[in-house]
């Protein structure tokens, strides 16, 4: 059994009068892709914002990578999120005077130093070598996303999240950039927590869990271990 | 014998001699500044006179000649590694080192490396990678410059005389040696030049000795007979004769007289007598070149007499006039134009104006190739399951470096794939 | 009080030392903390001993060549160290790791401490030399190097830990702080005399270049380029020259630590990784450039106290004085001024057109001079007193009280005199013709001709 890269305990996020997220214990085995379902508001994005170190619990118990993250100070928090995780948005995100390879250096220079020949080699593997010098709005919707994973998998991170990062594409892109994600998987060993609301997406999962309310009503074992 | 040369060059160009030497030469100026203000003349003096102090400053021309050595030995050697030729990729001589234990796919590699602007070579076993220009001939250039330099100082702080003569318009040319031709002709006249305001040429007719005409210019100082001809200052040569009513045999004698510029004074002491004449050149009206007397060689000269400290008159008269007045008669049948000279034997000059060249050319060289075209090597030696890989660069190490560690991992890939 | 207010710029310098020192050598902070405290009341009383036992120039001159031989430690080992730093292997020279070693700490702050100790005791000048003063001076001292020692380590433990010091650094900023507090000294002051001897040496070298390589003289060169030429020869050149001479080593230790290589990570194959080392590299090479930065603040610092010393010198207005029908100046000894106070007494005697300042003074050997208020090479802007010493308003020489009436150097102009029961007597057609002649040398050394 692989050790648990995310545990909680009784987690919970509350927003005023709001429970986003109620009680949730929660084990993610390392290496393993976690699909989250719900509707909106269901606390998926809470959820994922917790285990990325975005946001701070009002309740409970995280340990995500052997750290707590509760006990983590401001510049802690920053320091985790910069060394041990990469994020996918929906949104994409991408400084759109920069060109592809130089989003990708701003990712470096964030985590430390930037360098241009490994952020052209990240580019590649996603697929986007001849795509190097064009800025975002010279790339179709799919091609931007693949920026952004090269941009998320620049820092080598332990975890990768993934807020629904296929809801503007077509199916076709969708699929090419589910297929990225499960041979950067493979070649990199990173744990995937992906939020999504399409039940084709969350099938490229092992393990799916639902949310409703804040609540976890259903797990889903997609795929059998060992 | 050839570990005991190569021990020796190693010694001999050792980066620490040239500062060390330059070093203990400033620290024996400060020691003589605390005992006299002619500081750099006195350590001058004590270089040519003490063999020790000649010796050490000797040091540094030797030290440059033997890292030009060093440095070029280092430099083929990194060429034949590069070309393959060399069995090992002596990494001492490179940034980085690294061993890996796969064998890179040599097409990919040298196809990424020529993606990244890289030249490549491949040669059995090696694959060489580079841009950019060798700084290395500028090096050269710069230490050779050093050399010139240092042993410019060496033979002219050593060695350099220096003589000073007055050269007077048709008389003959008073060379330390003895005498040259005659001085046909001393010219003085404006320059449109940038730097020199005026130009000054002697013209020098054939001399017994078997020197041809020569015709003397400012800079560079002509040589003859071994000697720089070196113009100082500017003069006259008069030809005097004096007669007071308590002198009636009177005085006659030809005198220099350092009275350029116009207003400074020089003064001719008649001998056995209180007599004491002052010279001075007229000013010219204003606005006027206050050369043109010594450019056309109308010389009018003032004078006032002196009986002790009493002045007795004064006047002015031109060259072949007189003064009459009292009893006392003052003529002056001659004014030639006279240039104060220095000859110099100093071979050290001809070396610090190679290095002056050397110098400029290395800057000049050394910019561009600095900021444009910076010199990065890498060379990858393979064996079936292994790689040795060697990295350099004189400029844009950075991102240099990330292009070899790109090359490697990529070299790495294939451990996994075997 | 007024004592307390004097020493705070050297009671700052000794901290900043303290401070840099700890972080330099922070694997031995107890034996810095230690030997620093112990070198600074030593300094303290020796030079207290010093000063009371050799009065005059000569303890100063100690002192001085202290800092002088500290300055020139500091040139030597910024050469050394731009040179290791742009090889192709970095390497630590002999002398670095020496200094890290038990031992070498220990040295490092007891000189340090000395000489700081040293600069602060030339402030006390005037206490008495008995021995219970001496006892009392080394209880004080030794609390109050006591005191800020410890302040010093308590700062330090403020400081983050990646804030470190290179030996280099750490050299750099103990010698900047040590002039510091120097230079608010007159006797200890290096600036000034380092220009004025900067001057002297790019006159000379010049000089010596144009003639060495044949340069025609000035008569055959255009103004304009002349002019440029002629700057060489001017007081600024000395100025200019010294605050290259002055700041060069901090500016190349600066350099040295900016052009070190990063360490090699070729042997690591992941990315982030060898991008964190190199970043963790950086930052420490950043930190270590504070402090060169910081030393070269300093040493503006201490130039700026030298060309602007708060000293007030005792300058009087020349009093007038007329020359009897025999052309002699006759000056009571006692009256309305005391000649033998040891103090500076000018006076300015005309006659027709030209006019003449001099000065009458009576020297610690308790002999009378009287001297022209010029010397014969500066331009004659005159003398003020301070500090046992005369100073050339000019070039910022320092001339011993004792050496005044010599010839010679920045000296003023000795003038002949003579010297009755009660008064003085001058001859003023000899001061006109000295004056005029002195005048006269000195305007054409200003003009800048060879």
């Amino acid at each position: 059994m692989a050790t648990a890269i995310i545990e909680t305990h009784g987690l919970t996020r509350n927003y005023g009068d709001i429970c986003a997220l109620k009680p949730l214990d929660l084990q993610v085995p390392e290496g393993e892709w976690l699909s989250v379902m719900g509707h909106s508001g269901s606390g998926k994005s809470t959820l994922m914002n917790l285990v990325g170190g975005l946001d701070r619990p009002s309740n409970g118990a995280l340990r995500v990578g052997g750290e707590d993250l509760l006990m983590l100070s401001e510049d802690g928090l920053a320091r985790f999120r910069r060394e041990f995780v990469g994020i996918i948005f929906q949104q994409h995100h991408l400084v759109p005077y920069l060109t592809a390879v130089e989003n990708v250096m701003l990712a470096q220079y964030f985590h430390s130093v930037p360098d241009e020949a490994e952020a052209r080699s990240a580019l590649e593997r996603v697929g986007l070598g001849h795509r190097l010098r064009n800025r975002p709005g010279e790339l179709s919707g799919g091609e931007q996303q693949r920026v952004c994973i090269a941009r998320a998998i620049i820092n080598s991170p332990k975890l990768l999240l993934g807020d629904e990062p296929t809801g503007n594409l077509d199916h076709k892109s969708t699929v090419m950039v589910m297929e990225l994600l499960k041979e950067l998987r493979a070649e990199e060993r990173f744990t995937i927590i992906m939020v999504t609301h399409n039940q084709e997406v969350a099938a490229w999962g092992d393990r799916t869990i639902y949310l409703d309310d804040g609540v976890l009503v259903r797990e889903e074992r997609l795929k059998v271990e060992g | 014998m050839k570990r005991l040369l190569l021990a020796m060059v190693k010694a001999g160009s050792s980066w620490t001699i040239t500062p060390l030497v330059i070093g203990l030469f400033f620290l024996i100026y400060i020691g003589i500044a605390f005992f006299t203000d002619e500081t750099l003349i006195a350590l001058m003096a004590f270089t040519r006179k003490s063999i020790i102090l000649a010796a050490l400053l000797a040091l540094i021309p030797l030290n440059s000649a033997f890292r030009i050595l060093r440095e070029t030995g280092t430099y083929l050697t990194i060429r034949r590694v590069l070309s393959g030729k060399k069995a090992d990729v002596m990494p001492e001589l490179f940034d980085d080192a690294v061993e890996l234990p796969a064998s890179p796919s040599i097409t990919e590699l040298e196809s990424r490396l020529a993606a990244e602007g890289y030249r490549t070579r491949r040669s059995e076993n090696t694959l060489a990678a580079w841009r950019g220009i060798s700084a290395f001939p500028v090096r050269a250039l710069f230490l050779a410059g050093t050399f010139c330099l240092f042993t410019g100082i060496l033979v002219s702080v050593t060695t350099r005389t220096s003589q000073r003569r007055m050269v007077i318009e048709g008389e003959p040319l008073p060379t330390p040696e003895g005498t040259g031709g005659t001085v046909d002709r001393i010219a003085l006249a404006n320059s449109s030049g940038s730097i020199l305001s005026r130009t000054l040429t002697m013209e020098v007719a054939p001399s017994g000795s078997g020197y041809g005409k020569s015709v003397f210019g400012l800079y560079p100082p002509s040589l003859y007979g071994g000697f720089f001809v070196y113009p100082r200052y500017l003069g006259i040569a008069l030809h005097f004769s004096f007669f007071a009513p308590d002198m009636p045999s009177g005085y006659e004698t030809h005198c220099t007289l350092n009275t350029y510029p116009p207003g400074k004074e020089d003064n001719a002491i008649i001998p056995d007598s209180p007599y004491r004449i002052i010279f001075s050149i007229q000013e010219p009206d204003a606005g006027s070149d206050r050369y043109t007397s010594y450019m056309t060689g109308n010389i009018t000269l003032r004078f006032k007499l002196l009986k002790g400290k009493e002045i007795l008159f004064t006047g002015s008269a031109p060259g072949g006039g007189k003064f009459v007045r009292d009893g006392y008669r003052l003529a002056l049948p001659d004014i030639r134009r006279l240039v104060v000279t220095d000859f110099i034997r100093d071979y050290g000059v001809l070396f610090i104006w190679w290095s002056a060249l050397l110098f400029g050319a290395a800057i000049c060289i050394w910019l561009p190739i600095r900021v444009f075209f910076p010199r990065r090597e890498m060379v990858f030696r393979y064996e079936p399951d292994a790689t040795r890989a060697c990295s350099r660069a004189e400029g844009g190490s950075r991102k240099h470096a990330g292009v070899f560690h790109e090359a490697l991992d990529l070299v790495d890939a294939r451990k996994t794939e075997g | 009080m007024a004592i307390f207010f004097k020493l705070i710029p050297h009671v700052l310098s000794w901290v900043g030392i303290v401070l840099v020192l700890l972080r330099g050598l922070s694997g031995h902070r107890s034996v810095v903390t230690a030997a620093s405290m112990a070198g600074f009341v030593i300094g303290v009383v020796g030079a207290f001993i010093l000063l009371g036992s050799f009065p005059g120039s000569f303890s100063f001159g100690i002192i001085k060549s202290a800092l002088g031989v500290s300055f020139l430690l500091l040139w030597g080992v910024s050469v050394a160290t731009i040179y290791l730093s742009t090889g192709r292997r970095a390497a630590i020279s002999g002398g670095g790791r020496f200094v890290n070693t038990k031992l070498g700490a220990g040295v490092v702050s007891g000189l340090a401490g000395i000489v700081a100790g040293a600069v602060c005791a030339c402030r006390l000048t005037g206490t008495g030399g008995n021995a219970l003063a001496v006892v009392l001076l080394a209880l004080a001292a030794g609390a109050l190097a006591y005191a800020l020692v410890f302040a010093a380590r308590a700062v330090d433990r403020l400081l983050p830990a990646s804030f470190t010091v290179s030996m280099s650094g750490m050299l750099a900023a103990v010698v900047a702080l040590l002039l510091f507090s120097s230079s608010s000294i007159l006797r200890l002051d290096l600036f000034s005399p380092l220009s004025m001897k900067v001057m002297k040496g790019v006159h000379d070298f010049v000089h010596q270049f144009m003639e060495s390589i044949l340069i025609p003289d000035h008569l055959f060169v255009r103004p304009v380029v002349w002019k440029y030429i002629g700057f060489l020869f001017g007081k600024e050149v000395g100025f200019w020259g010294g605050m290259v001479i002055w700041f060069t080593p901090a500016v190349l230790i600066a350099m040295a630590i900016h052009f070190e290589r990063l360490p090699s990570v070729a042997h690591i194959r992941q990315g982030a990784q060898r991008r964190r080392l190199l970043a963790a590299a950086i930052r420490v090479q950043r930190f270590r450039l504070v402090i060169p930065v910081l030393s070269l603040v300093i040493f503006s610092a201490a130039a700026y106290q030298s060309s602007f010393p708060s000293v007030e010198y005792w300058d009087p207005k020349p009093l007038p004085v007329s020359a009897s029908q025999a052309g002699e100046i006759v000056i009571p000894k006692k009256g309305d001024v005391n000649l033998e106070d040891g103090k500076l007494h000018k006076y300015l005697f005309k006659q027709g057109d030209s006019e003449v300042r001099f000065f009458v003074l009576m020297t610690p050997a308790g002999k009378l001079t009287v001297d022209l208020d010029a010397c014969a090479i500066c331009k004659p802007d005159g003398y003020g007193q301070a500090e046992g010493s005369v100073i050339c308003y000019y070039c910022k020489t320092l001339i011993p009280l004792e050496t005044v009436g010599r010839v010679g150097g920045c000296n003023p102009v000795p003038v002949p005199f003579t010297e009755k029961a009660d008064t003085v007597v001058v001859d003023g057609m000899t001061l006109l013709n000295s004056w005029s002649a002195t005048v006269k040398a000195t305007a054409r050394v200003k003009e800048g001709g060879k």
